[in-house]
């Protein structure tokens, strides 16, 4: 270690200059240009992505609508690698990604996303998009896919309370009675509101609770205040694990997902499913081909994957309602036991679907005021 | 005197406390994966998923890699550094405190900012990976063979290797790398701890690599997580109880310090 | 170590010749080559990108961004924790090291300690955080032993694992026995001598820790403080682990910003990361000056 420490000088004087005359010759960084032409017809589409070879995705949990399922299946028909990013990632998470890997044709660049619904809009307009149409767009409701194919939407559920019934014995039956004592530090969200659809559309759902609409959050953010206030809510993002460990028992979460950890968990612990009594929102989740795409044809064969029959009756099975359900159950292609196991609404409570625009606006209502009334910071454990 | 060792005493307890309290608690956490009773029902479950088996082959073989890489291009410079050019000893030196300067976080950022896109490419290649654990590892590497030729009076050796008429080749394989057995396993051992954990460049590098699934095994499941940190650290344990049974050859008592992927 | 020189055995023993020399370096070249490759490009690209803009030229405003308020405060949270962490692993490595080497303590206590900091000092990121999670977590071991058993719930007082204590006491966990082994040899190199010669000069215990030992002590110390400074500020694995990068370490805001533009500013990334590397290179330098200091009396 002394002769370490005597030639110091000497060594970092000689790599100082080494850095100085390296840095003169450093590469320039550019962007890519996006995107080639997608093939003409379905037979050089599978070439074109069986010669890319590997597919990225993002944000796509493994348990997430049998997402696990999709990929194995897809994998082993067209014998395409998967590469998985972040799978606890938001939406805003898998926006910025593909942002920030503009130029990189390397394994961190997605080349899809699954995005809800408010951010296919934001990411065309800035331009982080490429437009593509599958074969069975005709299916798909109007309402929930872009004109031109920029984004579609693959699927809906419903936000549910998700209650770890060891820790939790009375499971609450609506939002208001989250404010009651015996709830402290039990409840969470299960996204943050500012960047997540899960998470603002939890906000606005406890909005409609309390008198509130899509058009004004303001008695949704008051309540989340209150429920801070007491004490009742925790400030962290609740996963799966911290609902199964008791760290956040109770948390707001889409019925798909809260019904796979309910079947994961296997009574270890017991976990609940409950729809608010008040009302239950449906969020749509888009997706979408990267502009920027490093292996363009294998995305596109793999939303033709996702719309097929095979693709969406995956969805199904991982209890989400896939976007071509009219379309599937009008041809009676959806089997019968897949289709009792889907949640379906007690009488008397109203699914309400906020479209784009309402999503819009409480999405931005939550950035714009979360801090100012909430103030509190939701954290990733 | 007296007065002395009982404050020895009471620092002792209290880092003895310190460091066992968490090994004890997380074992207790580990063994509460079946509901009432205690048992090793989430040691079962992690060693029935495949995908730790997955992850664990790919951060060892990167490992080996990054030994087998980490000594072929380290051993030779040093011996060749040490009897042809000794002048150039400070700079390897300062070379070697480079890995300090640039954190794991920032040497990928600067790796994938470099070699992300054309005009080199390397960023998709377990190359990149492999080369970026070499940079983490090559400080401890060097100070291990540093020491060993120390240790052995290698121009000596070599003299007198070549006045009984022994070529290179002989001389590196038969004379110099048998006395530095004891180098090249503690490189071993350590690089092994080093990288079987590592997380912060294999996540930046989309790798599945072992750190990256324990981190998302955190978010997933409750007891399990516990349990990986256990594993975890009996082979850590066992890593580093290796390496210092191999340092005690050569008494390099700093060698174990702190490389792990913090 | 230098050549000696020498009429006999050759040209090898003599001072090479310029061509030699030449000659010599290019044992050293696949060895600069990786250097270069993979410690020295990417460095200086990050250099580079620190001084650029979107339109490549030379600026100082990513620099000046970096005093933004959210990065500024990135800043402050990672020094406060490194300097924190620094402090106490000092403070406590220190006392358990002197507990070993100078309290009397058995042997076999002294040679167990260092075995187990030589592993605990490796045993870092994921697998601590995890291990911290299960003891003093909401639900940890800990928290319910001291909820059910003192009734003292630690969170409702403001505890928060995952916030900048829990994180601290974390990080704990690998600076501690970083310090136990860098100060070993130190504390080794104090003599008994001293001490005797000392108190035969009438010094009492005080005098004796004041006037002597510490003044003496003071540059490892030091140096070793300022190395477990940086051993924190770099660190990455642990604070994502624990907070899942959610925190405002510096480190942290890097990583995000490799994962997605969060700063909204790419260059930004550069100017953090040289920052950073600012910091660290600071640190290693006033490490090794103070190490040259120490050395002279505790050979």
């Amino acid at each position: 270690m002394k002769n370490l420490m005597n030639s110091i000088p000497a060594g970092i004087a000689r790599t100082a200059l080494a850095m100085v005359l390296a840095a003169a010759c450093g590469p320039m960084v550019s962007a890519q240009t996006p995107y080639t032409k997608a093939p003409a017809n379905f037979d050089d589409l599978v070439k074109a992505a069986k010669a890319e070879g590997e597919l990225t995705v993002i944000a796509c949990p493994r348990d997430w609508l049998n997402y696990g399922e999709i990929f194995q299946k897809f994998s082993a028909k067209y014998g395409i690698k998967i590469n998985e990013l972040n799978p606890e990632g938001s939406s805003g998470e898998e926006m910025e990604a593909v942002k920030a890997n503009k130029g990189s044709k390397g394994r961190q660049a997605p080349d899809v996303v699954d995005v809800s619904l408010a951010f296919g809009p934001q990411m065309q307009n800035e331009k982080l998009l490429a437009p593509y149409k599958v074969k069975t767009w005709g299916g798909i409701p109007a309402s929930i896919k872009e004109k031109d194919g920029y984004w579609v939407g693959g699927y809906y559920g419903n936000l549910t309370f998700e209650v770890n019934m060891d820790v939790v014995k009375n499971p609450p039956k609506d939002w208001n009675d989250l404010l009651k004592p015996e709830f402290k530090g039990k409840f969470a969200l299960s996204g943050d509101p500012r960047i997540g659809g899960q998470g603002f559309l939890s906000v606005a759902s406890a909005g409609i609770a309390n008198g509130g609409d899509f058009k004004n959050l303001m008695p949704a953010l008051n309540f989340f205040k209150k429920l801070h206030e007491a004490g009742n809510l925790v400030p962290l993002i609740a996963v799966p694990g911290t609902v199964a460990s008791g760290e956040t028992p109770i948390t707001v979460r889409w019925d798909y997902l809260a019904l796979s950890n309910r079947d994961k968990s296997a009574g270890n612990p017991p976990i609940g499913v409950f729809i608010p009594a008040s009302g239950q929102i449906a969020g749509v989740y888009v997706q979408g081909i990267s502009a920027y795409a490093p292996h363009p044809n294998a995305a596109r064969l793999y939303e033709e994957y996702l719309f097929s029959d095979e693709g969406q009756l995956i969805w199904l099975s991982g209890y989400g309602h896939p976007a071509r359900f009219d379309e599937l159950s009008k041809a009676n292609k959806i089997p019968a036991a897949l289709l009792a196991k889907l949640p379906v609404a007690p009488k008397g409570v109203k699914t309400f679907f906020p479209t784009l625009e309402e999503q819009e606006f409480i999405k931005q209502a939550v950035i714009k005021d979360w801090d100012k009334v909430v103030n509190v910071n939701i954290v990733k454990k | 005197m007296k007065r002395h060792r009982g404050w020895a005493w009471l620092w002792m307890a209290f880092g003895v406390c310190y460091f066992f309290i968490p090994l004890v608690a997380t074992f207790m956490f580990s063994l509460r994966g079946k509901r009432g009773v205690l048992s090793f029902a989430a040691y079962h479950r992690v060693f029935a998923d495949p995908q730790f088996l997955e992850t664990f082959t790919f951060s060892l073989e990167m490992a080996v890699f990054t030994v087998i890489v980490g000594l072929a291009l380290i051993i030779p410079t040093v011996i060749w550094v040490n009897l042809r050019a000794p002048w150039i000893k400070p700079l390897i030196e300062g070379l070697s405190l480079l890995p300090f300067v640039i954190p794991p976080i920032v040497l990928v950022f600067g790796l994938i900012r470099l070699y992300g896109q054309p005009p080199i490419q390397l960023i998709s290649s377990p190359a990149l990976l492999v080369a970026g654990y070499v940079v983490l590892a090559f400080p401890y590497i060097y100070r291990a063979v540093d020491a060993g030729l120390r240790a052995m009076d290698l121009r000596g050796l070599t003299e007198a290797a070549q006045s009984l008429g022994a070529n290179w080749a002989t001389i590196m394989f038969k004379v110099v790398l048998p006395n530095m057995r004891v180098s090249i396993l503690s490189a071993t051992f350590l690089t092994f701890a080093i990288v079987i954990g590592e997380l912060t460049m294999a996540v930046m590098l989309a790798w599945p690599a072992f750190g990256p699934y324990m981190a998302f095994i955190g978010r997933d499941l409750a007891y399990e997580p516990a349990a990986l940190a256990i594993l975890s650290f009996l082979l850590t344990w066992g890593l580093i109880g290796l390496l210092q049974l191999a340092s005690r050859g050569i008494g390099s008592q700093g060698s174990s310090v702190g490389g792990g992927a913090h | 170590m230098s050549l000696p020189a020498s009429g006999q055995g050759g040209a090898r023993r003599a001072r090479p010749s310029s061509s030699g020399r030449r000659r010599a370096w290019l044992g050293f070249v696949p060895f600069a080559l990786f250097s270069l490759a993979f410690m020295i490009l990417p460095a200086s690209s990050i250099f580079l990108g620190t001084f650029r803009n979107a339109d490549g030229q030379f600026t100082l405003m990513n620099l000046v961004h970096l005093t933004r308020p959210d990065i500024l405060g990135a800043y402050k949270v990672t020094i406060a924790i490194s300097a924190v962490t620094a402090a106490a692993g000092g403070l406590f490595g220190f006392l358990m090291a002197y507990a070993v080497t100078m309290g009397g303590l058995p042997r076999t206590l002294r040679s167990g300690l260092l075995t187990y900091s030589g592993v605990a000092s490796n045993f870092a990121g994921v697998p601590l955080a995890f291990a911290f999670i299960a003891t003093m977590g909401r639900v940890g071991m800990v928290t319910v032993i001291l909820k059910t058993v003192f009734g003292i719930n630690i969170y409702d007082h403001g505890f928060n694992l995952y916030g900048f204590w829990g994180l601290s006491i974390t990080y704990l966990y690998f600076q501690l026995p970083l310090m136990v082994l860098i100060i070993t040899p130190a504390l080794d190199g104090v003599k008994k001598e001293w001490r005797e010669a000392a108190e035969s000069l009438g010094a009492t215990k005080m005098h004796y820790w004041f006037r002597v030992a510490l003044p003496i002590l003071a540059p490892p110390l030091l140096s070793s403080v300022i190395l477990l400074f940086g051993n924190a500020f770099g660190a990455y694995a642990t604070a994502y682990a624990l907070t899942g990068g959610f925190i405002p370490l510096v480190p942290i805001l890097i990583g995000a910003q490799i994962t997605g533009d969060v700063l909204h500013d790419p260059y930004l990334g550069y100017a953090m990361a040289f920052g950073m590397v600012v910091v660290m290179t600071t640190c290693i330098i006033a490490y090794s000056l103070l190490q040259k200091r120490a050395s002279r009396w505790l050979k």
